[in-house]
């Protein structure tokens, strides 16, 4: 597991990023409720912790596409591919996420680069 | 030709060229529009955050919005990234940010960037600094003026400052109490005059008797041919038999309450340079913005103001703004009409003011300074 942030630091409606690669956010909904997704659009490289969060969903800011912090399904295009979706576990006021063994769905630059090709 | 004396009746106008020369209004936009106090908006355009209007000031857009904090921000209306213009509407609504529709860059409300393709790749790129850049603003009687100048003016003395000069005092105006009162009618004329022809207009009324026969008849001392603007803090008073300000003298709307007595039954004119009037009757305010757009073209915003259960009752206010919608198009046409002769080869040197237009000779002193220009 790997330690995000204190859960006292991420009021509701905010997002922490955690700069790993690929980044993951942990969003902390205004009823109150903690997921944590890919950060990374799958559409064009873009922070979805920057975006938008109302309910259980994630606006990019870049294209409007939407993600379901639920199960990370697309609620609306132009993204086609799911992000992946995390565990989120509070112990002792720290919010820790367990990342996902599934391979992830990252746009087409992102993906170039962690293969190895140009950035 | 080569004379130079006038008879002590007449002082010299601007010469022609300051009315037709492209390489004039650009110095204008550059030292006049673009460095003082500029009237863009009525705030109430922007009804909640998100609401936008863009309007060119003089050679620049500028992009006025209203933030979640409900406070008036304004912002170059121009992408720091390649420089495209982000918001290319008149008027609208972002839900809650801009995006460039180049490269998707994002800025928020506040002009933060808050999202680009790859930024999170270059994280040494601030938020902040590459940022919308922001001018100056100010809310006053219910409009939104801003200042391009990196170190403003003072708004109280520019702006606020003209006023005072006109009716002796800032109480005079504060009584028609104009924040709070709501737009009857706008409406939006596209002159084919230069800007400067049409302040001059708006300041002297030797014209009046002439073009203006309702707004004669309601206010019979302009028969004389000095404007209201011609004396500090006087109003011309309505006629005898006239009831109210209106095309026809007939009864106008209902008065607004904070107007004094001496003010009752009297119109005022202001001008607040550089493409601000502002006229006061009892139960109305008329605004007018001036937005130069090339050195032969203006295009003149003006709003018909009244008491907010007046618009919202939907009482008929036709006949109010009859009166100075004429007069706006008498003037207009006017001012059309004498636009080719300021081209005319017997115009070079300008014309001629007469007694009652002395205080023109004010402004074009004024013009000449802002343009570092020796009077002459």
């Amino acid at each position: 597991m790997i330690p995000a942030c204190r859960l006292a630091d991420l009021p509701r409606g905010e997002a922490h990023r955690l700069d790993i690669d690929p980044p993951v956010s942990v969003f902390h909904t205004d009823d109150g409720e903690l997921f944590a997704i890919d950060d990374t659009c799958t559409h064009q490289d873009a922070s979805l912790a920057d975006g938008w969060l109302e309910g259980c969903e994630v606006e990019c800011p870049l294209h409007a596409s939407k993600f379901d912090l639920r199960t990370g399904a697309v609620d609306a295009p132009p993204a086609k591919l799911p992000v992946r979706t995390h565990e989120v576990v509070v112990e002792d006021g720290m919010v820790y996420v367990q990342l996902s063994t599934a391979a992830p769905n990252l746009p087409p630059c992102i993906s170039a680069r962690l293969a190895g090709g140009p950035a | 030709m080569t004379s130079t004396s006038l008879p002590d009746s007449l002082i010299a106008t601007l010469p022609g060229s300051s009315y037709t020369d492209p390489a004039i209004f650009a110095q204008e936009q550059e030292r006049i529009f673009e460095t003082m106090w500029f009237c863009v908006a009525r705030a109430s355009e922007l009804a909640k955050p998100g609401a936008f209007r863009t309007v060119d000031v003089g050679r620049e857009s500028i992009l006025v919005t209203r933030a979640r904090d409900n406070s008036i921000r304004a912002y170059f209306n121009v992408c720091r990234h390649r420089g495209a213009k982000l918001c290319t509407e008149e008027s609208g609504e972002v839900k809650r940010a801009f995006q460039c529709p180049y490269h998707a860059w994002t800025y928020d409300l506040n002009g933060k960037l808050v999202a680009a393709p790859n930024l999170t790749k270059m994280p040494d790129v601030g938020r902040t600094e590459y940022g919308l850049v922001s001018v100056a603003v100010r809310e006053w009687l219910g409009y939104v003026w801003v200042c391009l100048a990196e170190n403003p003016p003072s708004f109280e003395e520019d702006v606020i400052g003209e006023v005072v000069s006109r009716l002796g005092d800032v109480e005079s105006i504060e009584r028609y109490d104009i924040d709070n009162l709501s737009v009857g009618r706008r409406i939006t004329y596209d002159v084919k005059s230069n800007w400067k022809l049409i302040i001059e207009n708006f300041m002297e009324c030797y014209h009046c008797a002439t073009i203006h026969p309702e707004l004669t008849e309601v206010l019979p001392e302009f028969a004389d041919g000095y404007a209201a603007q011609y004396y500090v803090g006087h109003g011309a008073e309505f006629g005898e038999e006239v009831q109210g300000f209106t095309v026809d003298g007939s009864e106008g709307l209902d008065r607004i309450p904070g107007v004094a007595d001496d003010q009752d039954r009297r119109y005022y004119a202001i001008t607040v340079k550089p493409q601000v009037f502002i006229n006061l009757v009892p139960d109305h305010v008329i605004l007018h913005r001036m937005y130069p757009v090339a050195v032969d073209r203006t295009i003149v915003e003006c709003d018909w103001l009244y008491l907010p259960h007046v618009v919202e009752s939907g009482k008929d206010v036709s006949r109010s703004v009859e009166l100075f919608h004429r007069v706006n198009q008498q003037d207009f046409d006017a001012c059309e009409r004498t636009q080719p002769g300021m081209s005319s080869r017997m115009y070079a040197k300008g014309g001629v003011l007469v007694p009652s237009e002395h205080h023109i000779g004010a402004f074009h002193d004024w013009v000449n300074e802002r343009l570092g220009l020796s009077q002459g």
